[in-house]
C-alpha cells in the first residue's frame, strides 16, 4: 500500500542537504493520528541539514494531524496553509520552523502548463 | 474622524465603533472587531435603563486605546445629566473595556446596565463582497462567560465575554444590576477575547489588565520608544514636524507581527481592509521608511523570504523562487474560496524583495541577514528569468494562472483598465508594464553588489550585471516612444508599445534603467502639466484615452508614487524637481491633517485649491505613511555610500531650515542639516509651501539659454 507520508520523509532522509532550510534550526515533531495509533516522525534541521528519526526527544516545534491530511500534505493534494487556517493542523511552539517546513512540501500533481500561444492582442 | 467613525488597533486586531463606542454592523459595514481577518463581534451596545448613549467626546490616547465621555439621553442637550459613562477600550487578542459610571447626585441610583453581544463572524472578503455564511452559528453561557461562536467543518472562532463585576449573563449579552452611591462611581472591566485554536496559543483573557503597569501593543517596542528611537526632525516649517509625527504615530499602528515571527513586526499595508503582509506594500513601505527604522526592512525580508514560493500551484499563482502578494487567514481562504495562504500574484514584490535586501544592507551594514537571505534572494533572481519571462524575450510579463480568483493586473496599479494604449484600448495578456523592468535591472545590480561583497561569488555578480547591461539596452530600445520623448507603460505581446504616457516613468528613474540621454526628457514629463496637477504626479496623463481624474489608477495622484517619483529624479540629479514634488505631497498632506490617504483627485491645483480624496481609500494607508518619510530622505539627499551617509540638500520655496538629527545606521548617528530659499511673503500665509509654475519657469530658462 502506498504510503505517502513514509515516502515524503525517507526522500527528505535521503537528501539530506536541503538548501531551502540553510537558515533555519530545530526539531519539529509530527504526531500524526492514524485511527487509534499515531505515528511521531522528528525532523531535525541544522544549517540546511536535514536528519528524520521516530526517535522520542525535544522539539522545539510540535505539529498534530491525522495522517490522512499529512499523506495528502505530502503528495500536493492540500495545502498546509489552508488546512492550518481549517483547524485541521495544531502547531505549538516556534511557528517559523513549521512555515519554512511546508515549503518542502510539492505543489498540486495536475500542474497545468500555461499556454504560451493564441493570446488576444487588444481587446477594448 | 471624518466618517464619524472611531478606529483603534493592533497589528490585525482592529475596532471600529461609532463615537459613542458602539458596534452595529452589517454584513456590508465594516465597522465591528476584527482580527485575522475575521469579524469577532458585529453588535456591542451599551444601554442604560434601556436607553442608548450620547457622546460628549472621544480621546484618541493611542493608536490601539481610546476613551468615550457619555452622557444618557437621546437628542443633542444634556440637560442637568445626572450621570456620566467613561468607556476606556484598548485592542490587543480582542479588547479590554474599562466601564464607569459616575453618579453627580446627591441621591444614590440603581440602575440596570446591559451590554449586548453578537456577532456574524464574516471573513473580510465577505464584508467587502456581501456574500453569505456557510457554517453554523452557536452561543452558549458557560457560568460567568458569553461565548458566541461559528462553526463550519473544523474551522472554528469564538468570542468570549465576561466582565470583573457581578452580571446576569445571556445568550444576547451582560446585564448588571448598579448601585451607585450619592457622587460615588461603579466600574466593571469587560473582556473581549477572540479565539480560535490550532495556530499558537490563545489567550482566555485579552492582554491588558486594569491596573497592570500600562497597556502595551503585542510588540517588542511601546509607541513612545518607537517614537523616541526614531530622528528627531526640527524645521522653520512647524507643518512638517506635524507631519512626521503623524507618519511616525502611523507606521507604529501598521506594525503587523506574525505569530512566527517572536514579536518582531513588518508594515502591513493599511486601515481596515489591508491589515496583513504583503509582498509589495511591505517591502515599499519598509523602503521608505528605512533611514528612519531599520528595523521593518529585515522582519519584511525574514518574514517574506520564510513563505518564499517552492512550488507551481495554478491556483496560488505560485513559482519557486516568486515572493508573496498577500496573506490572509479568515474563513475563504481556509476553505481555498480564495487564493491567499498565500497569494503569490504579483510580479514586482520578487525583484523589490532583492532590492531591499541590498538598500537594506547600504544603511545597517547588517551582513548576517544578506548571508542568511542568500538562498532566498538568489531563487528571486532566478525567478525572474526562470519563471517570469512568459514570453521568453528577457522581459518579465504576468499573466495570472488563477483565472477565477487571481488578480489580472499584477503590478502596483492593479485594477482592470489601468494599463491601456493611449487610444484607451487595453492589451491581452501577458503584460510586460515597463516599471517591472526596471525593478528587474535594479535587482540584478544590485544583486551582483551583494554577491560580490558578502556571498563572494564574483562569477554570478558578472553575469548578473552583464545581464543588467543587456536589459537596460534592449529595454531602452523596446519601450521608448521616441515620438513623444517618454517610455510605454508596457509592451503587448507582439512587441508593440502600449503608448499611454503614465507615471510609471518615475520608477524607472529611480530604478536606474533609464538611459542618461533620456533622463531630461523624462523628468520633463513628470513634470508637466499632463502628470503634474500641481499636488503630485497622475498616475496616467491628462489626454490619454482612459485619463479620469478620480479613476483608481487612471489619473488620481498617489503618494506613495510620487515619493518614487523624486527618488527617481533625485537619483538623475533633478533635484529642483524632487524638490517640487515634495512640496506638492507635503501640501496635501496638511489637508489631510498630516495624514496622507491612498490616493487623491487628479484635478489641477488651481481648480479645487484643496486635494480631493478619492472616494474608498484605505487610511492610514502604510506606503502613504511612508510618502514623506521617502520625501523627507530625497529633499535632504540622503544616500548611504560606504561607510558614511552622503547629505546633498535640496529643500522647496518656503522650506528655510531641515534638519534630520540622530539618523542611525552603519555609520553610528549622523545628523543632517538643509538650509533653503524661503519667500517671506508666501511664508506668511504659513500652511502651504504652493505652486510654482514649473513649465513657465522651464520656458523663461530655455530663453535665457
Amino acid at each position: 500500500m502506498s504510503d505517502p507520508t513514509r515516502d515524503f520523509f525517507t526522500d527528505l532522509a535521503e537528501r539530506g542537504q536541503v538548501p531551502m532550510l540553510r537558515s533555519s534550526g530545530g526539531t519539529i515533531r509530527f504526531d500524526l493520528e492514524d485511527g487509534d495509533r499515531v505515528e511521531h516522525w522528528y525532523v531535525t534541521i541544522k544549517r540546511g541539514t536535514v536528519t528524520v528519526s521516530h526517535d522520542r526527544g525535544d522539539a522545539d516545534c510540535a505539529v498534530s494531524a491525522s495522517k490522512e491530511l499529512f499523506d495528502r500534505l505530502a503528495s500536493g493534494t492540500a495545502n498546509a496553509m489552508a488546512a492550518a487556517l481549517r483547524g485541521l493542523v495544531q502547531a505549538g511552539g516556534d511557528l517559523s520552523l513549521l512555515i519554512s517546513f511546508q515549503r518542502l512540501f510539492p505543489g498540486p500533481p495536475a500542474h497545468s502548463h500555461r499556454e504560451q500561444a493564441g493570446y488576444a492582442r487588444r481587446t477594448s | 474622524m471624518s466618517d464619524g467613525l472611531v478606529k483603534i488597533l493592533e497589528g490585525n486586531t482592529f475596532v471600529v465603533s461609532d463615537d459613542r463606542g458602539d458596534i452595529e454592523a452589517s454584513m456590508t459595514d465594516p465597522t465591528g472587531l476584527f482580527s485575522f481577518d475575521t469579524r469577532f463581534l458585529s453588535r456591542w451596545v451599551l444601554t442604560i435603563d434601556g436607553e442608548r448613549l450620547n457622546a460628549l467626546s472621544t480621546d484618541d490616547l493611542q493608536y490601539f486605546e481610546t476613551r468615550f465621555f457619555l452622557v444618557p439621553g437621546t437628542g443633542t442637550v444634556y440637560i442637568d445629566a445626572k450621570l456620566s459613562v467613561i468607556r476606556q477600550r484598548a485592542v490587543g487578542d480582542g479588547f479590554h473595556e474599562e466601564l464607569t459610571i459616575l453618579n453627580h447626585d446627591e441621591k444614590a441610583v440603581d440602575l440596570t446596565v446591559h451590554v449586548e453581544a453578537g456577532s456574524d463572524f464574516a471573513d473580510l472578503f465577505e464584508v467587502k463582497d456581501d456574500l453569505k455564511k456557510k457554517g453554523a452559528y452557536y452561543t452558549r453561557v458557560e457560568g460567568e462567560r458569553l461565548v458566541l461562536g461559528y462553526e463550519r467543518e473544523t474551522f472554528s472562532r469564538e468570542t468570549w465575554v465576561s466582565a470583573t463585576e457581578p452580571c446576569k449573563v445571556e445568550e444576547t449579552g451582560l446585564t448588571f444590576n448598579v448601585h451607585v452611591e450619592p457622587h460615588g462611581e461603579w466600574t466593571t472591566d469587560l473582556h473581549v477575547v477572540t479565539a480560535f485554536a490550532g495556530w499558537g496559543e490563545t489567550r482566555d483573557r485579552p492582554k491588558y489588565e486594569r491596573h497592570a503597569k500600562r497597556a502595551r501593543p503585542n510588540l517588542e517596542r511601546s509607541l513612545e520608544k518607537w517614537v523616541d528611537e526614531a530622528p528627531t526632525l526640527e524645521s522653520d516649517w512647524d507643518w512638517l514636524k506635524m507631519i512626521y509625527q503623524r507618519s511616525l504615530v502611523d507606521l507604529a499602528a501598521l506594525r503587523f507581527s506574525p505569530r512566527s515571527s517572536a514579536g518582531r513586526s513588518l508594515p502591513a499595508a493599511g486601515l481596515p481592509w489591508f491589515m496583513t503582509m504583503f509582498g509589495r506594500d511591505s517591502i515599499f513601505t519598509s523602503l521608505q521608511a528605512l533611514p528612519f527604522t531599520s528595523e521593518l526592512a529585515a522582519t519584511t525580508l525574514r518574514e517574506l523570504g520564510e513563505r518564499q514560493g517552492s512550488r507551481l500551484d495554478d491556483f496560488r499563482d505560485e513559482d519557486p523562487g516568486r515572493i508573496l502578494h498577500e496573506m490572509r487567514y479568515g474563513e475563504m481562504t481556509a476553505f481555498e474560496e480564495r487564493p491567499h495562504s498565500p497569494y503569490y500574484g504579483s510580479v514586482d514584490a520578487t525583484p523589490l524583495f532583492v532590492v531591499l535586501l541590498d538598500e537594506y544592507e547600504r544603511w545597517t551594514g547588517d551582513t548576517r541577514l544578506v548571508r542568511a537571505l542568500e538562498y532566498e534572494a538568489r531563487a528571486a533572481l532566478n525567478w525572474i528569468d526562470e519563471y517570469a519571462d512568459l514570453m521568453h524575450n528577457g522581459y518579465i510579463w504576468y499573466q495570472r494562472r488563477n483565472e477565477k480568483t487571481g488578480l489580472e493586473n499584477q503590478c502596483w496599479k492593479d485594477s482592470w483598465d489601468s494599463i491601456s494604449y493611449h487610444d484607451g484600448l487595453l492589451p491581452g495578456f501577458p503584460r510586460a508594464t515597463c516599471e517591472l523592468q526596471g525593478y528587474a535591472y535594479d535587482a540584478k545590480i544590485r544583486g551582483a553588489r551583494l554577491a560580490r561583497l558578502v556571498w563572494k561569488d564574483s562569477a554570478f555578480a558578472d553575469e548578473l550585471e552583464a545581464q543588467a547591461a543587456d536589459l537596460k539596452r534592449r529595454f531602452n530600445r523596446d519601450f521608448w516612444v521616441a515620438e513623444g520623448g517618454y517610455y510605454a507603460i508596457a509592451i503587448d505581446t507582439d512587441g508593440n508599445k502600449v503608448d499611454a504616457l503614465a507615471s510609471n516613468n518615475g520608477h524607472l528613474l529611480w530604478s536606474g534603467i533609464v538611459d542618461k540621454s533620456k533622463a531630461k526628457s523624462v523628468a520633463r514629463h513628470l513634470m508637466s502639466s499632463r502628470l503634474y496637477s500641481g499636488w503630485g504626479v497622475r498616475t496616467l496623463a491628462e489626454g490619454e484615452g482612459r485619463y479620469n481624474p478620480i479613476g483608481y489608477h487612471v489619473g488620481t495622484v498617489w503618494p506613495f508614487d510620487n515619493s518614487i517619483a523624486a527618488w527617481g529624479l533625485r537619483r538623475y540629479g533633478f533635484k529642483e524637481e524632487a524638490a517640487r514634488i515634495a512640496a506638492g505631497i507635503l501640501d496635501a498632506a496638511n489637508f489631510f491633517d498630516g495624514r496622507l490617504p491612498e490616493a487623491f483627485g487628479g484635478y489641477a491645483r488651481e481648480l479645487t485649491k484643496y486635494p480631493v480624496q478619492y472616494p474608498t481609500s484605505c487610511s492610514p494607508q502604510a506606503w502613504s505613511t511612508g510618502a514623506p518619510l521617502l520625501l523627507l530622505r530625497t529633499m535632504l539627499g540622503l544616500e548611504p555610500i560606504g561607510e558614511h551617509l552622503i547629505v546633498d540638500p535640496a529643500l522647496p520655496q518656503g522650506i528655510g531650515r531641515l534638519e534630520l538629527l540622530d539618523i542611525r545606521g552603519r555609520w553610528g548617528r549622523v545628523d543632517a542639516f538643509g538650509r533653503g530659499r524661503i519667500d517671506l511673503e508666501k511664508r506668511a500665509g504659513g500652511r502651504q509651501l504652493g505652486v510654482l509654475d514649473y513649465e513657465a519657469r522651464e520656458r523663461v530658462r530655455a530663453r535665457k539659454k
